[in-house]
């Protein structure tokens, strides 16, 4: 048969797109400032798809737990944490971590976990949002 | 070998970034007329250093780097290498794990032959078919991505395990991916087996035969299209195969007749993937329960490697055909002394001569997109007529491929 | 072409009844997968430098393998390196995979080509050329494979001595305080 598309083609005609749009008409030139706008209620975006669970998104501190061991250090792949010797904790920059999340199962006290923010574009690679500590 | 008379042959370089290929790759092609005379390959445009980069890494770490060696087959090369380190270290692993690490195999699979049925389709100029594939493709990411966290580095490989497992509360949405995949699998056959356009551009066209792939040890579903029989799920007892039902996926399964050539390859392709579904059902039913790692605690893990003192191979059957890692241990360091990876195109690769041999340019695309090469870019091919040099563009080459569809239609 | 099978035992006595003492260390290796504990089988041999040929005719004689790669080490005074096989694919689980290792001293790390046996070998060959500095006599093409053509020569980026490439290193991560 020579056109073994056409009822794929009209069938798709009468669907409803397959992606989702995008959040916001135009593309925003810092997309933190931008999602505080929206907590604050100033801009409407369209709702991204919601992440499943276990989303491997922005990593999380919890400085109290932390015992300064630097196993974490010791199986970063890219050498994203850096320890902090006078204090005993760790920092953490975003821009060089891969989201492997090996560090949450490798910390002893477990106060590492993985929110599920994603939306981390920036200009500045050591800016204030891209460093946790 | 040069024609002893008047007409000369002319020089095509296209290269190292190029449209139909995944991967920077130079060919030189000699031309007289349409038709290639000779080719002759150069490759290591993209050279990234990983090997030596990950002997100075601790093994837990090159789980890493080495998922970023290929997007696609982004699953295989971790596991190929925790196999390796397992050989050489003498790690057992939970017979759990075994079948989680099936499950995402033939789950990474699935994607891949999706993706390479689009890109086949679109180098033909068929681009309808591509959105149809590709969108089916997403379900397979949305179900990739509620089982291990995201789409393309799934980062679930552990050494002596898996890092995550799946529960009875995953199940639903499996059955589910898996039965769409069921119900459009004849969708898809119909389109790409019975449509006479496809038929015409790839039959009797990039003709490898079995003698060729043999010795030029091509390995994947480029050589088993040409009759030999060799897949390293089946031929090796490794993670949770021998106890599955398996085997070798040759065209003369469907037609009964091998050729060698393009539509022979786009056959075993297809086959796999209804092969994948059925080995996920197999495993979702005969999976034991237990652990899945068989040592929980890094530090322990990290101070087994310091001991130890060998090697170890490790092979993997990646959508595009074998992976290999040899990994040596010195006993001094946890850092491996030797980490040598081994990608299946790269074997791939010289078959690419004599298929190319006596065939158009405007087939460059498809014959060599067929035997799917790992990594994607776009850019120009240099011409050098009568010393003049003229650039083609990425449009201009595609457009080439185009219109010998076109030209074949009437 | 039917062949006979021989198991690990009979394949190592087949090489060393041909070539007596210069084969040195075998081992076989057998690890297990599976319900029914099948075995996957790996057999290491070291081979002499000057018979390596023809042991690999002779294994063409016995079945026609399939050659995955070729992996080198540095180990100080010479260089090694092991051709890894794979014989018997085709029928299910019943590979095995034979690995051959030669040692080159430093001095004159030359060995033969086996593209005339096995012409998918030139990929391989050429990359430990230029990454180990071994010379490889015969070979049908000695173009740098994957290393560009500007890189120095006399640099090989495997070796761990003072050839490697750790001048050319940069670590282009740290932040300056």
């Amino acid at each position: 048969m020579r056109f073994t598309m056409l009822p794929q083609v009209f069938a798709q005609m009468l669907k409803k797109p397959f992606t989702n749009k995008f959040p916001v008409k135009y593309v925003p030139r810092n997309t933190t400032k931008l999602l505080e706008a929206v907590g604050k209620g100033e801009v409407q975006i369209i709702p991204p798809i919601e992440t499943p669970p276990n989303f491997r998104g922005k990593i999380q501190y919890d400085k109290e737990k932390c015992t300064g061991c630097q196993l974490c250090i010791r199986v970063c792949p890219s050498g994203a944490i850096e320890f902090k010797p006078e204090e005993k904790k760790i920092k953490i920059y975003l821009a060089r971590c891969t989201f492997c999340s090996q560090c949450n199962d490798v910390c002893p006290v477990n106060c590492l976990s993985m929110s599920n923010e994603f939306l981390l574009a920036d200009t500045d690679k050591y800016s204030k949002d891209l460093i946790v500590e | 070998m040069a024609e002893a008379t008047t007409k000369t042959t002319y020089q095509i370089p296209i290269g190292p970034i190029h449209p139909a290929l995944k991967e920077p790759v130079m060919f030189e092609f000699e031309i007289s007329g349409e038709r290639i005379v000779d080719v002759d390959v150069s490759l290591g445009h993209i050279h990234r250093t990983v090997e030596w980069t990950g002997m100075q890494r601790n093994p837990i770490q090159i789980l890493y780097l080495a998922e970023r060696i290929c997007g696609i087959c982004s699953y295989c090369h971790p596991i190929a290498f925790a196999r390796a380190v397992e050989h050489a270290c003498d790690i057992e692993v939970p017979e759990r794990a075994w079948y989680l690490r099936v499950i995402q195999g033939e789950l990474e699979r699935i994607c891949s032959h999706m993706l390479w049925a689009g890109v086949a389709a679109h180098e033909i100029g068929f681009d309808t078919v591509l959105y149809l594939t590709w969108q089916m493709r997403e379900k397979a990411l949305d179900l990739t991505e509620y089982l291990t966290g995201n789409r393309v580095t799934k980062a679930i490989t552990m050494i002596g395990g898996v890092r995550r497992d799946i529960t009875k509360d995953m199940l639903p949405k499996i059955h589910e991916t898996l039965n769409y995949f069921k119900d459009n699998f004849e969708k898809l056959r119909h389109i790409f087996l019975d449509d006479k356009t496809i038929k015409m551009r790839s039959q009797g066209c990039g003709i490898l035969t079995y003698d060729d792939a043999l010795k030029l040890c091509a390995v994947g579903p480029t050589t088993r299209a040409s009759g030999v029989k060799k897949d390293s799920r089946v031929d090796q007892a490794y993670f949770a195969y021998p106890d599955l039902d398996i085997d070798y996926m040759t065209p003369d399964k469907l037609t009964g007749e091998v050729n060698g050539d393009v539509y022979d390859r786009i056959i075993v392709r297809l086959l796999e993937v209804k092969q994948s579904i059925d080995l996920i059902e197999q495993c979702i039913d005969k999976m034991p329960s237990g652990e899945i790692v068989s040592e929980p605690k890094i530090p322990k893990l990290l101070a087994t490697f310091k001991k130890t003192s060998g090697e170890g191979i490790g092979k993997h059957e990646a959508p595009r055909g074998e992976v290999f890692h040899y990994v040596k241990f010195n006993g001094e360091s946890e850092k491996p002394y030797t980490w040598k990876v081994r990608a299946p195109t790269y074997n791939n690769i010289l078959p690419w001569i004599p298929m190319l041999k006596d065939e158009q340019i405007a087939d460059i695309p498809i014959v060599a997109a067929s035997t799917d090469p790992c990594m994607s870019c776009t850019n120009r091919v240099a011409i050098i007529h009568n010393k003049k040099r003229t650039i083609l563009d990425k449009e201009e080459l595609h457009r080439f491929s185009v219109e010998k569809t076109r030209r074949l239609m009437k | 072409m039917v062949e006979k099978r021989l198991n690990p035992e009979e394949i190592v006595k087949y090489f060393k009844d041909e070539f007596k003492i210069k084969i040195k260390d075998s081992r076989i290796e057998k690890r297990k997968a599976g319900a029914k504990k099948q075995e996957f089988i790996s057999i290491w041999m070291k081979i002499d430098k000057g018979v390596f040929k023809k042991a690999v005719k002779h294994l063409c004689e016995l079945t026609f393998p399939h050659l995955a790669v070729v992996s080198g080490n540095d180990m100080g005074k010479n260089i090694e390196l092991i051709y890894h096989f794979s014989l018997y694919y085709g029928t299910r689980n019943e590979e095995v995979s034979l690995n051959i290792s030669v040692d080159l001293p430093k001095s004159n790390p030359t060995i033969e080509t086996l593209c005339d046996i096995i012409p998918g070998a030139l990929v391989t060959e050429r990359e430990k050329q230029e990454m180990l500095g071994v010379k490889i006599k015969g070979i049908p093409d000695s173009r740098r494979l994957f290393l560009p053509d500007d890189f120095p020569k006399g640099m090989y980026p495997w070796r761990k001595d003072e050839t490697g490439p750790q001048k050319m290193v940069r670590n282009l991560h740290e932040v300056k305080k």
